[in-house]
């Protein structure tokens, strides 16, 4: 900020807006037409008004109101969309984008400083975008001796992994991108498969400091493995059944931290310390290692990372949401119908606007509740992260292994006996719908 | 340089001072010479042979346990290298803010000194950068190595007086 | 020169020695450098054994500039702005003990305002190198917050410096003679305003930073240092005090007029890095009770400084002065043959000093430790080095 902006001219301005107006129409009729065109052709269209969908048909039906909304609708409905866009990776990666940078600027009025302020007009607000390019064009230095197809494999089946759990949270009922009737012991087999990532990579770096940091990742993440799963195990008993979306319905009375606060804290203490999250960060414990396994990353592998790392964040709290805090469930705030009256009237404008077909209440109310509680979470774990200095591993450990499995049995006792007295679970006085 | 400041007697000075000096001076007439002693210091010159017997009974019998400073002076027209320790107490409460100079001189052409670290073992680092910045070699001492200098020194102990800084 | 070639027998000795160490496979050899968020500008090699530190050996040496050479060139004036760099946030009490020896050496008296204004810089240096101190030491143990906090409050006390010295850091304003240029007009209020807000804030630190069982848990019982050792090694500043040796020069020396000032000597006798983390706080909070008193003590008016001459002769003779630093304590041995410049300066500096507790206390602790123990040695290797 301390440079001197040349004078403005508008016919400068007006002649960059018009450069870029015509660099976008050709990037865009030269290669995404043809992308549209060339996807359009694979994907599954379906049948309206008695004739197949073709994609020449389709570019023409959108100037039809009556014909539009069915066809977004269905393709909202595709495996394609719910994969990449809702509530996949699409979304994920914004929460992810959106965390770090609400994290850098409430770490940042905790210690008395703004925090990024100069990358955009509002407060910063672009910084995370302009990190992302930084991080693109940097160069990615493999040191030698280095174990090459791991190394560049290693962050992309990190991001892979990540975006694997994500896949299985459900957001409403009948959003997931994977509705397997095994979701949650799907979701902590993804998550073993980290510490495997992180002494892999370390491995392949062929130095001292990543070697230290990638066997203490492993040790740190075996040692909580076990009270995460243990804690997660009376809600499958309340509720009868692993499926995710099945265990996030069976609390549409109460909430399951109501009965279990203790495996909820737990669960909590397991999933900083899974995520590497200060006070758990030993694997980069910055004066003592450097940066642990992720010393030898640069550039663009650095940038994977993170993004690994933010999407796991995202998809642990969404997991502490969906089996302690009552998933999606929430007071109905979202009006039946945007626009009363739309979807009995015959004005088709009037239906656009209202997404009629498209706007769902339950549905988009089940969104809000389900991201305000996240968020919550997430800004749970961030501010954690401002308060604590580092533990030592040794201390970790003793934690892992005897402390936290112990609170989980307690809480397992009062869950089991509240269930076998008949007040709780299948068969009890309080049943879920 | 010594022969300008013998004896120099101050109205103020500690009265354990003189009993320290005067018991040091009943014990070990003919090996140490008092330099000076006024108020709280004190210097006494020893012989190189008498430094160890004299430092273990400074330390058993006056609880001079630590040294606050260890260094060397390096005087070319009397071709001496004069050692100086600046021995301090933490544990005899009537002789807290007390500092007695214990020095000796050894020969400029091939110095070599007892080290006193078996005795005072705070003394390690000082005689190991005495013996890299001045050349003296302290016999007993386990490692008479370079510390401060770069590896690739290869010129003259620098704090030498023949030694000369660039351009200077 | 036969010196040159023993020289380089030596060399070569020593560097076949490391190679045949890193030759036992179970310890692995870690060269904790000057290029290293955990150490500064210095090095040590350790030999781990696991998670256990087995040997270490430190290698200072990366920052030497011999001050003690350049000293003979200069004079005494001269020497000023050079010997104010080893400690460079603490630039006040480094020159300070330098003004008292050669004070003592010339044997002159300084007027009682010029002590009053030494003794409140050096306060407020004390107080903005253990800020300094406690950021990095946040650093260490990974709390970001603890980092940013004192390096805020740290710029009230430096606001303070530039506006009587003119510089934020090193500011080059005691003098042999006294100081050189009296207090702006209203800077009692200003400092007393700037001290009341400092305590405020400094209790803040103790919800943070020393009660966080976190913290606790990584410093209490870490790196004990008995008694007896502490007085053998030879030790000195908070790393003596916390070992239950009641031990400030302040107290047991005075010097100028800390013998009217009361105030209480910290100590505690737990010997283990938690003590040594706490009691630079502990001094912190006397220090704002000193400066107080001092404010109020010193005279209204009067002279600040004796005026001698630049290129003064330094009368025969030596003199050996100490002053509580930051770290600990500060001595200088000068020797003057009669000409303008010094023949011999030594400086005994608290780091190194210090230096030798590190081999000793990191040998048996595991590698986790290192930061706690290694900072809380309250450490500077440009001091050390000079």
């Amino acid at each position: 900020m301390g440079s001197i902006t040349p004078d403005f001219r508008f016919g400068n301005l007006v002649g960059s807006i018009i450069q870029l107006v015509l660099v976008i129409l050709a990037i865009v009729t030269v290669l995404i037409l043809p992308m549209i065109f060339f996807a359009l052709f694979f994907v599954p269209l379906p049948v309206v008004n008695g004739q197949v969908l073709t994609p020449y048909l389709f570019f023409s039906m959108v100037v039809d109101p009556s014909r539009t909304l069915p066809i977004v609708k269905f393709l909202m409905h595709t495996a394609l969309f719910k994969a990449a866009i809702f509530p996949g990776f699409l979304f994920a990666s914004l929460i992810a984008a959106a965390t770090i940078f609400i994290e850098r600027k409430l770490l940042a009025k905790m210690q008395l400083r703004v925090g990024p302020l100069y990358a955009g007009k509002v407060e910063g607000i672009f910084q995370l975008l302009a990190d992302g390019l930084k991080l693109i064009s940097k160069e990615i230095i493999v040191p030698s001796g280095a174990d090459k197809p791991i190394f560049w494999l290693a962050p992309v089946m990190f991001v892979s992994t990540s975006a694997a759990v994500v896949s299985l949270i459900p957001v409403a009922y009948g959003w997931v991108v994977a509705d397997l009737d095994v979701g949650l012991i799907a979701a902590f087999a993804l998550l073993g498969f980290f510490p495997l990532i992180a002494l892999l990579y370390s491995w392949a770096s062929n130095s001292k400091y990543p070697f230290l940091g990638g066997l203490r990742a492993l040790h740190q993440m075996i040692a909580f493995e076990i009270p995460f799963f243990l804690s997660a195990l009376p809600v499958v008993i309340l509720s009868g059944s692993l499926n995710l979306t099945e265990i996030a319905r069976s609390q549409n009375i109460f909430w399951n931290i109501f009965v279990m606060p203790i495996n909820a804290f737990v669960f909590y203490i397991s999933s900083l310390a899974e995520l590497e999250r200060i006070p758990f960060d030993l694997p980069e414990a910055e004066s003592e290692i450097v940066a642990g396994w992720l010393t030898e990353t640069s550039g663009m592998i650095f940038g994977l990372i993170q993004l690994g790392s933010y999407l796991k964040l995202y998809a642990l709290s969404a997991l502490f949401v969906i089996l302690f805090l009552g998933g999606w469930y929430g007071p109905q705030i979202f009006p039946h119908e945007l626009i009363p009256g739309a979807s009995s009237s015959n004005i088709s404008l009037l239906k656009i606007i209202a997404l009629d077909g498209l706007y769902n209440a339950v549905t988009v109310n089940s969104i809000f509740w389900f991201t305000i509680k996240t968020f919550g979470i997430i800004l749970l774990m961030l501010i954690t992260r401002g308060v604590n200095p580092r533990i030592r591993i040794d201390i970790l450990l003793h934690t892992g292994w005897y402390k936290l499995i112990v609170l989980t049995f307690i809480n397992l006792f009062v869950v089991l006996t509240l269930i076998y007295g008949g007040i709780l679970g299948p068969g009890g006085i309080i049943l879920p719908k | 340089m010594d022969n300008n400041i013998e004896l120099k007697n101050e109205k103020i000075s500690l009265s354990v001072s003189n009993e320290i000096l005067k018991s040091i001076t009943d014990k070990f007439s003919n090996r140490i010479k008092i330099i000076y002693d006024i108020h709280n210091r004190s210097k006494i010159m020893v012989k190189p042979e008498s430094l160890v017997e004299i430092a273990i009974f400074l330390r058993d019998n006056f609880g001079f346990d630590h040294v606050e400073s260890a260094s060397g002076t390096d005087y070319p027209k009397e071709e001496k290298i004069e050692i100086n320790y600046h021995l301090g107490t933490y544990s005899n409460s009537d002789l807290l803010p007390y500092v007695l100079v214990l020095s000796t001189k050894v020969d400029r052409e091939d110095p070599k000194s007892n080290s006193l670290i078996n005795i005072l073992p705070s003394v390690e680092l000082f005689e190991r950068e005495t013996y890299e910045m001045l050349g003296v070699y302290f016999i007993g001492h386990p490692r008479n190595e370079r510390f401060l200098l770069p590896e690739d020194w290869a010129d003259i102990p620098p704090l030498r007086k023949d030694f000369r800084s660039k351009g200077r | 020169m036969s010196n040159l070639e023993e020289k380089i027998d030596e060399a070569k000795k020593l560097s076949m020695q490391i190679v045949k160490d890193t030759e036992d496979d179970r310890l692995m050899t870690l060269s904790v450098g000057p290029q290293h968020p955990g150490s500064g500008h210095f090095r040590f090699v350790i030999k781990l054994d696991g998670d256990y530190i087995v040997n270490v050996d430190p290698d200072p040496g990366y920052v030497h500039r011999g001050h003690e050479k350049m000293c003979e060139y200069r004079n005494y004036f001269q020497n000023l702005p050079q010997l104010e760099r080893p400690a460079l946030h603490d630039s006040s009490n480094i020159l300070y003990s330098y003004c008292l020896a050669v004070e003592d050496l010339v044997g002159i008296h300084v007027p009682r305002r010029g002590q009053f204004i030494r003794a409140i810089a050096s306060e407020l240096d004390r107080l903005v190198y253990t800020q300094y101190w406690l950021a990095i030491y946040g650093i260490f143990l990974g709390h970001s917050t603890m980092f940013m906090w004192p390096a805020g409050d740290r710029e009230l006390i430096i606001d303070l410096f530039e506006r009587f010295s003119g510089h934020r850091v090193t500011h080059c304003f005691s003098i042999p003679g006294g100081v050189r240029n009296d207090f702006p007009y209203n800077f009692k209020e200003k400092c007393l305003t700037q001290v009341n807000y400092f305590e405020k804030r400094l209790k803040e630190y103790e919800h943070i930073f020393y009660n966080n069982p976190l913290f606790r848990q990584r410093t209490e019982g870490v790196g004990i240092l008995p008694k007896e050792d502490a007085i053998k090694l030879g030790v000195t500043g908070s790393v003596l005090r916390a070992s239950g040796v009641p031990y400030d020069i302040r107290k047991v020396e005075p010097y100028d007029i800390y013998d009217e000032i009361d105030f209480k000597v910290q100590h505690m006798k737990t010997c283990d890095s938690f003590a040594r983390s706490y009691i630079p706080y502990l001094d912190m909070v006397e220090s704002c009770h000193i400066i107080r008193q001092l404010l109020d003590k010193m005279p209204e008016s009067g002279d600040v400084r004796v005026k001698l001459q630049g290129n003064m002769k330094g009368p025969p003779g030596e003199s050996f002065k100490r002053v509580e630093s930051g770290r600990g304590a500060l001595g200088y041995h000068i020797v003057s043959d009669g000409a303008s410049r010094p023949y011999r300066v030594k400086i005994s500096t608290p780091s190194f000093r210090n230096l030798i507790a590190l081999s000793y206390l990191l040998v048996g602790s595991k590698l986790g430790d290192m930061p706690s123990i290694y900072w809380s040695l309250n450490y500077w290797p440009i001091e050390a080095d000079r």
